[in-house]
């Protein structure tokens, strides 16, 4: 029989994350039974650590944040070290972290973290990749289903008009290529590692990119952040400023008060 | 201006002013970072969550000297500590430059001195490795021109080393 599998969404975001994205996206790929979880506060923790009892491997798909884990994942993972190393659970852990920079290098210290705390939980570590430029991934999609909607639009125009149906398709075509090469190395990296998890085998540490050189990568990058800054106001309220702690800001003990 | 951030229990915040201007005590009594980026885009330098940090990054932006004391988890921070450091990335802005080759976000504050990390608790041997990077990957990010790191066996250790 095959064991079953554990995805866990490790984004703090409710919606729209490129973790959960990809989560889904893995979850395609991987064969046998499979249960996905979003893992955000400590009510998330019973039923994922219910069903890790059950499971031969899990998929820790998550976001880096300053070089690490975000902070939320780590008393679950106190508490699943406590369930692995009580029960002898041997599970084998797979990662597929993602980042806000193009570097997928980037996620290596991530990724020791989590290989760490395998070693301290008697788990099996067993790789994963490392995704830079992950953001563009939430862009890819949500064109994608603009686009085929605007196909579908003008097929169904081009039907009515007696013009080219095939016109919109080919031209749908082509900008979803276009997409695709972008995310050639994240869906090629995807492919060998969802073999290896299939397989329950050492997939090693593995780093891709959105493909594009780093300098249109930024670009596009600060045109994104002006917009949401402009539509947000944020842009409007010293963007840019350095800004000083309130007196009354309460985190600090300073000397003389 | 020197700030010193622990989780070391704030009965220690005494002894550590001793040797710095500013503490903070991490006591985790407060929510980790939504990754909503309105610290960026919509009130820049103030998080959208009204607690304790909310304007932690302000804290941390205008420490030259920056020494963090942490238990070991992983390889990394402990929980209350790294909740701090999600929650002040508004200590960059949301434009995009190059430092040591590689993609980062520009500096709210500049540049500053230096990251010194003081991490306590048991620690094995591929978990100094991870912190060795992990010092150094934080220190460009957060753009300090100098880092340095030392392990401590215990929290007495840690609370006497700063
Ligand atoms: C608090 C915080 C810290 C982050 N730190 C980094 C970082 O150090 N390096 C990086 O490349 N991206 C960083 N990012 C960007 C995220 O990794 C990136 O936005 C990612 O795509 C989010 O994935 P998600 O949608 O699954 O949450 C950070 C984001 C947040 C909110």
């Amino acid at each position: 029989m095959m064991e079953k599998t554990v995805l866990i969404n490790c984004s703090p975001k409710q919606k729209l994350s490129v973790s959960g994205f990809l989560m889904k996206c893995a979850g395609v790929l991987i064969r046998g039974k499979k249960e996905y979880f979003h893992l955000r506060t400590p009510a998330d923790y019973p039923a994922i650590l219910q069903a890790l009892k059950g499971a031969g491997k899990v998929v820790f798909v998550t976001p880096l944040y300053v070089d690490s884990i975000p902070s939320h994942m780590l008393p679950f993972m106190q508490e699943m070290e406590e369930l692995c190393r009580g029960n002898g659970l041997r599970l084998k852990v797979y990662v597929i972290a993602n980042n806000g920079f193009i570097e997928g290098k980037q996620n290596e210290p991530l990724m020791q973290v989590m290989e760490n705390f395998c070693a301290r939980s008697g788990l099996t570590w067993c790789g994963g990749i490392g995704i830079g430029g992950g953001v563009m991934l939430n862009v890819e999609r949500i064109m994608i289903t603009v686009m085929f909607g605007l196909m579908l639009l003008n097929v169904l125009l081009s039907a009515v008009q007696g013009g080219d149906v095939l016109d919109a398709v080919l031209s749908f075509g082509k900008s979803l290529l276009g997409l695709v090469i972008l995310a050639c190395g994240i869906i090629a990296f995807g492919i060998r590692l969802a073999v290896h998890i299939n397989r329950g085998t050492d997939a090693g540490k593995k780093y891709t990119r959105i493909m594009l050189p780093s300098f249109v990568f930024i670009a596009f990058a600060d045109i994104f952040f002006i917009i949401v800054s402009v539509l947000q106001g944020g842009i409007f309220r010293g963007w840019l400023s350095r800004f000083q702690p309130d007196a009354g800001c309460s985190i600090i003990t300073e000397n003389g008060k | 201006m020197k700030t010193v951030i622990h989780d070391l229990g704030k009965e220690q915040n005494e002894k550590i002013l001793a040797s710095t201007d500013r503490v903070v005590c991490a006591d985790g009594r407060y929510a980790p970072c939504q990754g909503c980026f309105k610290c960026w885009t919509k009130h820049p330098a103030s998080c959208a969550m009204k607690d304790v940090l909310h304007q932690a990054c302000r804290v941390l932006g205008t420490s030259d000297d920056l020494t963090i004391i942490t238990e070991n988890r992983y390889g990394s921070y402990s929980q209350a500590v790294k909740n701090i450091l999600d929650r002040s990335i508004a200590t960059s802005t949301p434009f995009s430059t190059y430092r040591k080759g590689q993609m980062h976000h520009t500096l709210r504050y500049g540049k500053r001195n230096r990251l010194h990390l003081i991490v306590y608790g048991s620690l094995t041997d591929a978990e100094k490795n991870t912190w060795q990077l992990m010092a150094e990957r934080n220190a460009i990010n957060m753009g300090f021109r100098e880092y340095s790191i030392t392990f401590c066996a215990d929290a007495e250790e840690a609370g006497r080393t700063a």
